[in-house]
């Protein structure tokens, strides 16, 4: 028996149901952890992008220098 | 709130991540500037001109005349053009400019090779190069956004492999340990596209440039959806949403509102977006399942994209004011609007009831420029207003300018969309429209086009303002760059290197202890305290390999069943392999891009049959590599055309259509009455549909060069009997014809022997 007519002969018409219940039971597992990780882990990480003491502020004008917008 | 200092002084050492913080030697390192900046350069190149190229087959839907008779500047030849130069050549630059720029940031490390950094940035121009000269010319595999050939598609995966090898590499020599959610959407967008790409571009050569799917009819039109609407995830969404993740907050100079949403959002929509690719093809041929499948995904896909929206407008807490001021937040905020609106409208238009109505009209046309100018444009360019000045070392050249384009840009999207879905709704209730005897209101298909002609003039205004919008974008970075310095600084920064001798911290114990549970208890108290999960974002290779898995077992559970259930695709014993003749003049029809405007998929709705005939069924099509159901009508379904014109209509209707159906928008095509066939290409071709599993054999093909010139003059001496032209034996107009009087005839023709 090959892998076709196992497929075909499984029937499918609960497919999409049985799809569905694992995508949210995907999705809850996924928010409970994410949930109850430590407060400070979260603060600590969202703040990564931000800690780069080089990417500041936009060079601006030199004195002398002349807006184009002025 | 915290001050950045602060946070950053003393982050990492805590939850067991202080190992190698304590590391006392510095080391020393530069950041490659000169890739982002490239790449933003080329971004506002292309971009220019993919819009220019928009505006233009805009303005041939219009007034049909402008494509001025020339093969390279047909409708069908040029939207393919657009479509991958705004995708792949303005997008994708921007993809890359973010992720060279925020990589090395977010990693304190630069990028793992220069040399591997040049080849990727020249490698994908010339592919861009190549596109733009070969999509002209009509080499194409007739796979929407998934046209290039086999060489270019080559080029592509090695070019891919280079991005990321130096990305992955990048990763392995980070100087900080927390990969930041931003890099989690680079590694989603680099492994999915990957896939997606190879898998999706399977072809079996038949010439230099020529290919045939290794998928047939249903199959391949899975497959292409499957490709289709997940390059539209991994490629205009994933990687924005990580240029969101870090560019927004650095513009707003604030952090991101909820890293825990933005964990949900991410794994949610990995791990749901790949599921939804179906709902391109409600009330086709494809199984009722896999349709109802992608629809319950695509409605699940508002929760991670509405946690995403609103993640990313929360970040402006507190900073709504300098939106009133500073372009470049101007810019973020309607591009992340539009991210909430267009993920609202998809999940709407992939409910089988909505879809019948949308499906084939401007309404999909009016949604994908809602995405593509409202998201990734908007986000493009806040970025870019952002980087400008940082990549060039020179103030901007003109805020009023990038205010100025804000506005533009604002108007010419509203001005392109409103019509556009006004266009749509109109067309798709007219197509459905009946009397009250039961038959259509509008039976001629002109009249349908007639009513929103003038949207499509709307349109062109819209279009052509955004257009200027970008012009502006251009100005303003030539301007900067003018101000650059004579030699860019190049900043040395300093951080230790993450330890080599570092060691996970000690599994927690279970919060159970002394409960009277059961072991599993205790078990699952450990696993949900997910320290396995931050494992995971400390191991770049694991984490992909995850990110994989999830991507690949969503992909399988569709494509297992469409390939094996063999009730999928229900032999019909009259369908037959196209002749030599109608091989090479379907090879036409996908050349001059004739996709772009007709659809061949009759679905089984009232108002469809009435118009084209009976309903399209899966197995009609088990010989078209590739399949060419199309998804938009500007002209009609072509399904069942066989037999229901004389072959000197086609001849007539070719060299200018609107003699023949008044007011028809369908350019003429001269050169198809000049031009010879390539005769001699027919076996190649055969050769290798024999090796899809096509049923030529060696006779057949050894006599396929004489077969098709009987067959030609066959349907010659029929135009000349019906008063046209004659000599037209070798002409490509009648491989066409003899292509096009097949269509949908196999249905009604007695069982094949």
């Amino acid at each position: 028996m090959s892998l076709t007519d196992v497929m075909s002969g499984a029937g499918l018409t609960s497919y999409a149901e049985v799809a569905l219940v694992i995508s949210v039971a995907t999705f809850v597992a996924i928010a409970i952890w994410v949930l109850r990780r430590p407060g400070e882990e979260m603060e600590a990480n969202r703040w990564v992008v931000l800690d780069d003491e080089h990417a500041g502020a936009a060079p601006t004008l030199r004195d002398g220098e002349r807006s184009k917008d002025s | 709130m915290r001050s950045r200092d602060q946070v950053g002084a003393d982050r990492g050492e805590r939850f067991g991540e202080g190992s190698d913080r304590v590391n006392p030697h510095l080391e020393e390192f530069v950041y490659d500037d000169a890739t982002p900046r490239a790449f933003a350069l080329l971004t506002v190149i292309w971009g220019v001109v993919g819009m220019l190229v928009g505006v233009l087959i805009a303005l041939q839907l219009a007034v049909p005349a402008l494509g001025f008779g020339l093969p390279f500047l047909s409708f069908g030849r040029l939207r393919p053009l657009h479509t991958n130069a705004v995708i792949f050549a303005f997008a994708g630059n921007a993809v890359f400019a973010a992720v060279y720029y925020s990589t090395q940031r977010l990693c304190k490390a630069r990028m793992f090779s220069d040399w591997l950094s040049r080849l990727h940035c020249w490698g994908w121009q010339a592919i861009i190069v190549a596109a733009a000269i070969s999509l002209p010319l009509g080499y194409t595999q007739g796979k929407e956004y998934a046209e290039l050939e086999w060489p270019i598609d080559i080029a592509i995966a090695v070019v891919w492999v280079v991005f990321a090898v130096n990305f992955f590499g990048t990763l392995a020599k980070r100087r900080e340990r927390h990969m930041y959610v931003s890099l989690w959407f680079y590694v989603a967008t680099i492994v999915t596209i990957a896939v997606l790409h190879i898998f999706n571009s399977l072809a079996v050569p038949a010439g230099p440039f020529k290919s045939y799917s290794v998928y047939a009819g249903v199959q391949d039109a899975f497959m292409q959806w499957w490709y289709g609407h997940n390059a539209v995830g991994f490629l205009l969404t994933t990687p924005f949403l990580g240029l969101m993740y870090y560019f927004l907050p650095k513009a707003a100079e604030r952090p991101i509102f909820s890293y825990r949403l933005s964990i949900i959002h991410f794994w949610s929509l990995v791990f749901i977006y790949v599921w939804a690719g179906p709902h391109h093809l409600h009330y086709t041929a494809l199984p009722e399942w896999a349709s109802t499948l992608g629809m319950l995904f695509s409605l699940m896909l508002w929760m991670p994209s509405w946690g995403g929206m609103i993640n990313g407008l929360l970040t402006l807490r507190g900073a709504w004011e300098r939106v009133a001021t500073e372009p470049v937040l101007k810019f973020f905020v309607v591009g992340v609007t539009f991210y909430g609106m267009a993920t609202f409208e998809g999940p709407l238009l992939s409910i089988k009831g909505v879809n019948a109505l949308s499906h084939y009209t401007d309404w999909t046309i009016a949604h994908v420029h809602a995405g593509s100018l409202g998201w990734v444009g908007f986000m493009t360019f806040g970025m870019l207003y952002w980087l400008i000045p940082r990549l060039y070392q020179a103030p901007l050249y003109s805020e009023k300018l990038a205010t100025t384009h804000f506005w533009v840009a604002t108007i010419g999207l509203v001005l392109y969309i409103v019509p556009i879905y006004i266009a749509g709704l109109t067309q798709g209730l007219m197509w459905r429209a009946l009397r009250e005897d039961g038959q259509l209101m509008y039976p001629d298909f002109v009249e349908t086009v007639v009513a929103i002609v003038p949207m499509y003039w709307v349109r062109v205004l819209g279009g052509l303002l955004y257009l200027a919008g970008a012009v502006l974008a251009g100005v303003n970075l030539v301007g900067t760059w003018r101000a650059r310095p004579a030699t860019y600084h190049e900043p040395v920064h300093r951080a230790p290197a993450l330890s080599p001798t570092y060691t996970d911290p000690p599994v927690p114990d279970s919060r159970l202890r002394g409960l009277p549970v059961v072991e599993l208890a205790h078990t699952l108290d450990v696993w949900s305290q997910a320290a396995w999960h931050r494992r995971w974002e400390r191991l770049p290779f694991r984490f992909t390999v995850y990110v994989t898995i999830a991507v690949i077992v969503a992909s399988l559970f569709e494509i297992i069943p469409t390939f094996l259930i063999q009730s999928n695709v229900p032999t019909i014993a009259s369908v037959r392999p196209y002749t030599p003749l109608e091989l090479i003049g379907r090879e036409l029809y996908i050349s001059e891009g004739c996709y772009n405007c007709h659809s061949q998929m009759i679905r089984p709705i009232l108002a469809e049959t009435k118009r084209y005939g009976e309903y399209s069924k899966a197995g009609e099509f088990v010989y078209d590599h590739p399949f060419q159901w199309g998804s938009r009508r500007i002209g009609p379904d072509l399904a069942r055309e066989g037999g229901k014109q004389s072959s000197y209509w086609h001849v007539e209707h070719f060299r200018k259509p609107s003699d023949i159906t008044p007011n028809s928008i369908m350019p003429p095509y001269p050169w198809l009455e000049s031009d010879d066939v390539d005769f001699a290409a027919i076996p190649s071709r055969m050769r290798a549909m024999a090796a899809l599993g096509v049923p030529y054999d060696e006779a057949a093909i050894a006599g396929s060069v004489d077969t098709a010139k009987a067959q030609a003059a066959t349907i010659a001496a029929q135009i000349a009997t019906q008063k046209g032209p004659t000599g037209l034996d070798s002409k490509k107009v009648v491989a066409l014809i003899a292509y096009l009087q097949r269509l949908g005839t196999d249905l009604f023709a007695p069982p094949a022997q």
